[in-house]
């Protein structure tokens, strides 16, 4: 199969919609002259025109209303917020108006709305060009919250959030847009709620979002030389949650670690620990990890900034511990 | 001027120390700071350094000692000679160095104690009795602050304030003795200062007079052989395991209790299960004590053998409703075929039956002795039995609303502990769906 990057999953999954729903449109910031910081939009706008890939000034909120607005009246806008950390200043837009406009409404109303951003440290951008927000739209009832952790499920995740007709917030891990993967040529939407088994394994589960997945893969290869049999597990949407395949698995390994980029107090790891410890509890023989990064602004120095996200050597130090039954965090 | 080595207190509610070892002999130089001793108390080993430079002398309590905390057990002097006659006897150094100890009332001394590792000496905030007053071992005696946290101490001993030995905003140093509880009323209550009592040196605790009598019971306890806990247990008692490792152990009906008896580390998890089914069977009688019966209830939500035993009466012809009771009993024991009794409406019949076909059930031969009965109480009013243990173990069924409720009740002897429990929870599930009889 054929690979190409995350950056031109996006585009295809973009460009291929597009096309088949004329009734979807791009705005954001640079989206069109500049085809975005990151290059993913490269090539739209020659081929869709201004009308439908609209640069607008630096004005979140403001463009973001706009497009709920279209999103109600029938339009299905994709928005492209250059940075995740801008989601604080869109929260009334996007929490408050696009969450709420379907109960509201009594169902009258539907807001097909995507918000395209990104997360991820480690790329020298400092603490406010750095951070993980998906736990704080994810808190949300009313949004879906997709994680794509390659560039096949960027493409695959990212057509069904613009076929959705509720709101999807999907976010792109910044350092990953050059990353290749195999994709298929031919068409194919990968459906939210179902997590993806990457690995097989008997001795614990690992769980990862985006970019963390490859941390948990890696963190499993190494286990793999230590005589531990890990599974990774990558929910792929946080909203819905598979939560079934979850506890399947860690229903029969018996352990589990949850890794997230996103600051680990009242993050997605806690909520998905949390879950597993109630419904999995007489199954677990080990305390449910969380693993998400360090609960501070994400420094500048490169680093401090390393040593505040999980790593493939700190999430087997945890798996060894776990599995060898040491106790962990006793009181 | 020579320093006293006495017998600190690690611990709140520490009578005795044990010496558990000498780091220096009689004569050796000494420097401020060095391990001198080894203590052992009942709760922790502690090295207790030398409180300043000189020659160790004057030894009074050797390795393996329980001293009263408190008690000066060594000097340290300017040379290795020691200090004289007068040091010799540190009894006798505790009376010349604190002139006013002859004139303390009897009684149990209590001590400032130590509240932090590293504190030498505690502030007395404020006395909560006053001397001559009566006082509980659990009333609060004073409150102390140390360069951490403010404390209340309680009394410890039942009697009366006898004396108080250090004044409110007063320092005295970690093991001195601040005030005397009797058992009667005293008729002369003292008060004083620590500059009254102590020796003149600030620094220089208090050496406590000859051991109160009152505290000579506690060599023999410290003198025990000690027990070293091996790891973290709950002082509760409670037994640390994972929800897994104590579902696997209910079901297998094995004690994990029995691990921590073994002394083996906790917390425990699904793999220490081997090691303790590997564990030497206890001894019958521990076990079971004779005569113990086993009394297991099960509630089953549907009653699912009405429905099914009209449908193999119409069916496939089997219309002996006690002996298709009979053939779900045994095929719940999985112990092969045995003969079951029935009782139902006041009559007892008894059942051959393999555990396997239903249809296989048969009358067995007049005289057998039953393995198992069950007992039909589902037409009765009964809603619960406890007749305790029969000849045999004995299943009785009972209507419950729209379910069941199903006992089981035995002699120890008749079945152990996990076999009761599949007996019973293999027979509820029959019981609720029949068609579970084919899985």
């Amino acid at each position: 199969m054929r690979e190409i990057t995350l950056s031109q999953a996006v585009n295809e999954a973009l460009a291929e919609e597009m096309r088949r729903d004329p009734a979807t449109f791009i705005i954001g910031e640079d989206v069109a002259e500049a085809g975005t910081p990151f290059k993913v939009l490269s090539g739209l706008v020659e081929e869709f025109g201004t009308q439908r890939v609209i640069d607008t000034p630096i004005a979140e909120p403001g463009f973001v209303g706009l497009a709920v607005g279209a999103a109600m009246t029938g339009a299905r806008p994709i928005v492209d917020l250059m940075f995740g950390d801008f989601i604080y200043l869109v929260m009334d837009q996007l929490c408050n108006q696009a969450a709420k406009q379907h109960y509201m409404s009594g169902g009258k109303l539907t807001v097909p709305m995507v918000l395209r951003t990104n997360i991820g440290a480690t790329r020298r951008s400092a603490a406010q060009h750095s951070q993980s927000l998906q736990a704080l739209v994810a808190h949300i009832p009313g949004l879906k919250v997709a994680l794509p952790s390659s560039a096949y499920e960027a493409k695959g995740l990212m057509k069904t959030a613009i076929r959705d007709n509720n709101p999807v917030v999907i976010f792109e891990d910044k350092l990953m847009y050059q990353d290749k993967a195999p994709v298929p040529e031919e068409e194919f939407l990968i459906p939210f709620g179902e997590a993806n088994v990457k690995r097989q394994g008997t001795d614990i589960t690992l769980i990862g979002t985006s970019s963390m997945v490859q941390v948990a893969e890696k963190a499993a290869e190494m286990l793999e030389a230590e005589g531990i049999s890990a599974e990774v597990i990558d929910p792929r949407t946080i909203v819905p949650l598979d939560e079934a395949t979850l506890l399947d698995s860690v229903k029969q390994t018996s352990r589990a670690i949850v890794i997230d980029e996103g600051h680990q107090s009242y993050g997605v790891t806690a909520e998905i620990a949390s879950r597993l410890n109630e419904k999995a509890f007489y199954h677990l023989d080990a305390p449910v990890l969380r693993m998400g990064a360090m609960d501070v602004p994400v420094p500048f120095s490169p680093a401090l900034e390393d040593l505040t996200v999980p790593t493939p050597e700190a999430v087997v130090g945890n798996a060894r511990k776990l599995c060898a039954g040491e106790m962990i965090h006793a009181a | 001027m020579p320093l006293d080595v006495i017998m600190p207190a690690l611990g709140m509610a520490q009578d005795t120390g044990v010496i558990v070892t000498w780091f220096k002999k009689p004569g050796d130089a000494v420097t401020e700071g060095e391990a001198l001793f080894e203590v052992e108390t009942d709760k922790a080993t502690m090295e207790v350094e030398a409180q300043g430079a000189g020659y160790l002398t004057d030894v009074a309590a050797a390795a393996g000692a329980a001293v009263p905390v408190g008690d000066v057990i060594a000097r340290i002097s300017e040379t290795p000679e020691g200090t004289g006659p007068a040091g010799g006897a540190p009894a006798g150094a505790a009376e010349t160095a604190a002139p006013g100890a002859d004139t303390l009332p009897d009684g149990s001394q209590v001590i400032m104690p130590a509240l932090g590792m590293a504190q030498d000496t505690g502030l007395i905030v404020a006395w909560h009795k006053e001397p001559g007053e009566a006082v509980a071992a659990s009333d609060i005696l004073f409150e102390v602050e140390t360069d951490k946290s403010t404390m209340e101490v309680e009394a410890g001993h039942d009697g009366y304030v006898a004396a108080l030995l250090a004044e409110a905003g007063e320092e005295a140093p970690v093991g001195a003795k601040i005030a005397v509880i009797s058992a009667d009323k005293p008729e002369a209550p003292v008060r004083r200062s620590v500059a009254d009592g102590a020796a003149p040196k600030a620094p220089v605790p208090e050496p406590a007079a000859a051991p109160a009598p009152e505290s000579d019971a506690a060599p023999d306890a410290a003198a025990a052989p000690r027990a070293v806990p091996a790891a973290p247990a709950d002082p509760r008692g409670r037994v640390l395991a994972s929800p897994k490792a104590r579902r696997l152990a209910m079901e297998r009906g094995l004690d994990l209790a029995r691990l921590a008896e073994a002394g083996q580390p906790q917390p425990y998890h699904a793999k220490d299960l081997e090691a303790l089914a590997a564990l030497p069977e206890q001894r019958a009688p521990s076990a079971t004590p004779a005569g113990a019966t086993r009394h297991l209830t099960a509630d089953v939500p549907v009653d699912g053998f009405d429905r099914f035993a009209r449908w193999a009466a119409h069916e496939i012809g089997l219309t002996d409703r006690e002996a298709l009771l009979a053939g779900l009993a045994a095929a719940s024991a999985a112990q092969g075929t045995m003969t079951v009794a029935v009782e139902a409406f006041g009559a007892t019949r008894l059942y051959q039956a393999s555990g396997v076909r239903l249809g296989d059930v048969g009358q067995a031969d007049e005289g057998a002795i039953a393995d198992l009965t069950v007992r039909d109480l589902r037409f009765t009013r009964l809603a619960s039995v406890q007749l305790g243990a029969e000849d045999v173990p004995v299943l009785s069924v009972m209507a419950a609303g729209e379910g069941l409720t199903l006992t089981l009740e035995c002699a120890a002897g008749h079945l152990s502990a996990p076999a009761a429990l599949t007996l019973l929870s293999n027979f509820a599930g029959r019981m609720e769906q029949p068609l579970r009889h084919l899985l």
